[in-house]
């Protein structure tokens, strides 16, 4: 049976048209991870309209392509010209760009290059074995597990997306009311249809998404006059050929260090919220402290390039396997695939792996296929990179918002999603500038029918609200909620107050409650795991006399 | 600002629109069936953003006035924050004016013209950059309702006036 589902898969993702659409979808990926301002996850959205009259495998195929040309085409910008072309090649420029400057850009290209590869190899792998295994977990949840899931990803994702969780919270709120504007899913009913035809009908979230994102970031990148006019190509040096065989060299006696990295991405992307902007520089952080010679990160060392960008490709692995093993959307770009699943009447949730075999298997193919076009494509593309970079910012923007235009209308070709699309690019851009994070509220957007479906169903169930703190899995969200809207404060009082020795532990035997509840062998296990660790940290915390150790954080930016 | 931050004005901003849609949601129908009513989740919602919001309040006061270098670069005056939100501004307007002209020009006309007008307004108007400017709106607005019309056979809104 899963032979033939595979096969199946194999057939729909071999067909010639959907592999063109995946050469065209990495390249395109390519080009928009390199150029600074236009994120992946804006290339990823722009993308869905022409999904749109696609079979569902042909138009996911096209998006994990464009997915993963964006997660590699960062690395293009950072290591020729100091500029990142993604939040989630920030750490590549530490020591790709000195390396470039040094007279070596095709070894730095190369281990960029071969570092994502891997990466994504070894992310792939683990989206394959991981997500089953999960969703079998997932199928044990019920309605308000479900809600509760739902709220952990809200607030972990506002603690992590930007530097106050209470605009993030807000953010995220703002997010799940528009989606409530409309008639209701459960009973029909108008709401927050102030007597507007239009409002009755509800935001497209398309629109909403791609207001919010895109045409909000178009407006950031084109904001200063001066830099609007300029291209990317008056900032930097560009001519490189890439040394596959050097770097390969290179990466062999560093293996390590590309394991570690794509399992550190792998894990940060199934925590929904962080994204490759967090992965690459924690990759990047672990890897000068395991290194003999950390003195040497940061003047163009070959693990600063490696461990980025093996960690940034393996973060959407990791996103992939929370959202077809859940449903719960690990990042941005996860939650535009979600809505790309639910265009074409499929619902992410735990059966999802189960009950549409054939479209899971073409994503996890799709997903190892798109990593080798990746690769087959990077040395081409760094001649059309180069060709890109000399367009004018003002130029690329207008005709992308063009773009946005034709794209958004064509999503159920009615007038007013176009207003939609005005209307949450200027609150998008609002938002940016007063400094509320736009994860959250996307989000929000994304997962609030989800959230009310399950809510209802709770309540029609039984009415009876303790159920959120008997059930094991719904009192393990919450905890694990209220401990991550609590993780910012932790993280700024972290070595100047003593409440904060006692964060961790606390957590630890917090979590374990529901671990122990939940019964069997494994898990009573893992929950005594758990609570050791707690005592271990108490023990280190008294042996060192209750004293508030320095912290050297980073800052953890929106992707 | 006198002593008052940014944030304290975002926050009144954010509970009066917390208060409308409260009362907003007074106005939806309560139905005899089904266990949640369709005001509740709502109302749940409205509930913690405006917890939240009266936190981002307190905080806002208590922060003081804001820092005059945090928001180094920004204008104080009404004809500096024109100039200084110059583009922004421009590609709204222009995109309005875009859905604005859609019903009668259709979207492969205005679509080139929004284009044309927003690199005209960003980037300038010497004859080389007009040329350029317009040979780029109908290349990529051309190119890309050619895409959608022919190859994904979407049909895209015709002009009243011209037929398109």
């Amino acid at each position: 049976m899963i032979l033939e589902n595979v096969a199946d898969a194999f057939g729909h993702i071999l067909h010639i048209k959907t592999i063109i659409l995946m050469f065209v979808g990495v390249a395109g990926g390519l080009i928009a991870g390199a150029i600074p301002g236009f994120t992946i996850a804006m290339a990823v959205v722009l993308t869905l309209p022409f999904t749109f009259s696609m079979p569902p495998e042909q138009g996911l195929a096209t998006m994990v392509s464009v997915l993963v040309g964006g997660l590699s085409g960062g690395l293009m910008a950072g290591i020729l010209t100091g500029i990142p072309g993604t939040p989630s090649s920030v750490a590549t420029t530490f020591d790709g760009f000195p390396m470039a400057r040094k007279g070596k850009p095709g070894l730095a290209l190369g281990l960029g290059v071969w570092s994502s590869f891997f990466g994504g190899m070894i992310s792939a792998v683990l989206l394959v074995t991981l997500a089953p295994q999960l969703a079998r977990v997932g199928l044990e949840f019920q309605p308000w597990d479900y809600f509760m899931l739902v709220m952990f990803a809200l607030t972990i994702t506002a603690s992590l997306a930007g530097k106050d969780i209470v605009k993030g919270l807000i953010a995220g709120a703002l997010g799940l009311l528009v989606r409530t504007v409309g008639e209701d899913e459960a009973v029909g009913m108008a709401r927050f249809d102030f007597g507007s035809e239009i409002l009755l009908s509800g935001f497209d979230f398309i629109a909403v998404l791609i207001g919010l994102f895109a045409f909000s970031q178009l407006l950031n990148d084109v904001r200063d006059p001066k830099s609007a006019r300029t291209s990317l190509s008056e900032k930097g040096t560009i001519k490189a050929r890439i040394e596959h065989i050097e770097a390969l060299k290179v990466i062999f006696k560093n293996w390590v260090v590309i394991i570690r990295s794509a399992l550190i991405g792998t894990f940060t992307g199934i925590l929904p919220g962080a994204g490759g902007s967090v992965a690459n520089i924690l990759a990047y952080d672990q890897a000068k402290k395991a290194s003999k010679k950390p003195e040497k990160f940061g003047t163009g060392t070959p693990e600063g390039i490696m461990a980025p960008e093996s960690s940034n490709n393996a973060v959407e692995g990791g996103a992939l396997i929370t959202m077809m093993a859940l449903g719960i959307p690990g990042d941005v770009t996860a939650a535009v695939m979600l809505g790309a699943l639910l265009i074409h009447d499929v619902v992410p949730s735990p059966t999802f792996i189960s009950e549409q075999p054939v479209l899971a298997y073409s994503i996890f193919i799709a997903f190892f296929l798109a990593t080798c076009i990746m690769l087959l494509l990077q040395s081409g593309m760094l001649r059309v990179f180069v060709l890109v970079t000399r367009v004018r910012m003002y130029v690329l923007a207008g005709v992308i918002l063009g773009f946005c235009g034709i794209g958004v209308f064509a999503l159920n070709n009615v007038d007013h999603d176009l207003w939609t699309l005005l209307w949450f690019g200027i609150l998008g851009f609002l938002m940016r500038h007063f400094g509320f994070p736009l994860a959250p509220m996307i989000l929000g957007v994304v997962l609030g029918n989800i959230a009310e479906l399950n809510l209802a169903r709770a309540m029609a169930i039984d009415t009876d609200l303790t159920h959120f703190l008997t059930r094991p899995w719904s009192l393990f969200f919450l905890i694990i909620a209220l401990f991550s809207a609590a993780f910012p404060w932790f993280q700024a009082q972290r070595s100047k107050k003593k409440w904060t020795l006692f964060y961790l532990p606390v957590a630890c035997f917090a979590m374990s409650v529901p671990l122990f509840m939940m019964g069997g062998i494994p898990r009573p296990v893992i929950a005594c795991v758990v609570v050791a660790g707690g005592v271990w940290v108490l023990y280190k915390r008294w042996k060192s006399g209750w004293a508030l150790d320095a912290y050297d954080g980073h800052e953890i930016k929106e992707g | 600002m006198g002593r008052l931050n940014r944030d304290v004005y975002v926050a009144v901003f954010l509970l009066l629109f917390s208060g409308v849609m409260f009362w907003a949601s007074f106005d939806i129908r309560e139905p005899d069936y089904g266990v949640l009513a369709p005001s509740v989740w709502p109302r749940v919602i409205l509930t913690f953003f405006t917890i939240l919001t009266l936190i981002y309040l307190v905080q806002s006061l208590r922060r003081g006035p804001d820092d005059p270098d945090a928001n180094a670069g920004e204008p104080s005056t009404i004809g500096g924050w024109v100039s200084y939100w110059r583009n922004p501004i421009i590609c709204f307007v222009l995109f309005g004016g875009y859905l604005a002209v859609l019903p009668y020009l259709g979207m492969l006309i205005s679509g080139v013209l929004f284009v044309f007008f927003l690199l005209t307004a960003l980037g300038g108007w010497s004859p080389r950059q007009l040329s350029l400017h317009a040979a780029v709106a109908v290349i990529s607005v051309g190119g890309m309702w050619s895409l959608f019309t022919y190859g994904l056979n979407v049909l895209l809104p015709s002009g009243e006036l011209t037929g398109i």
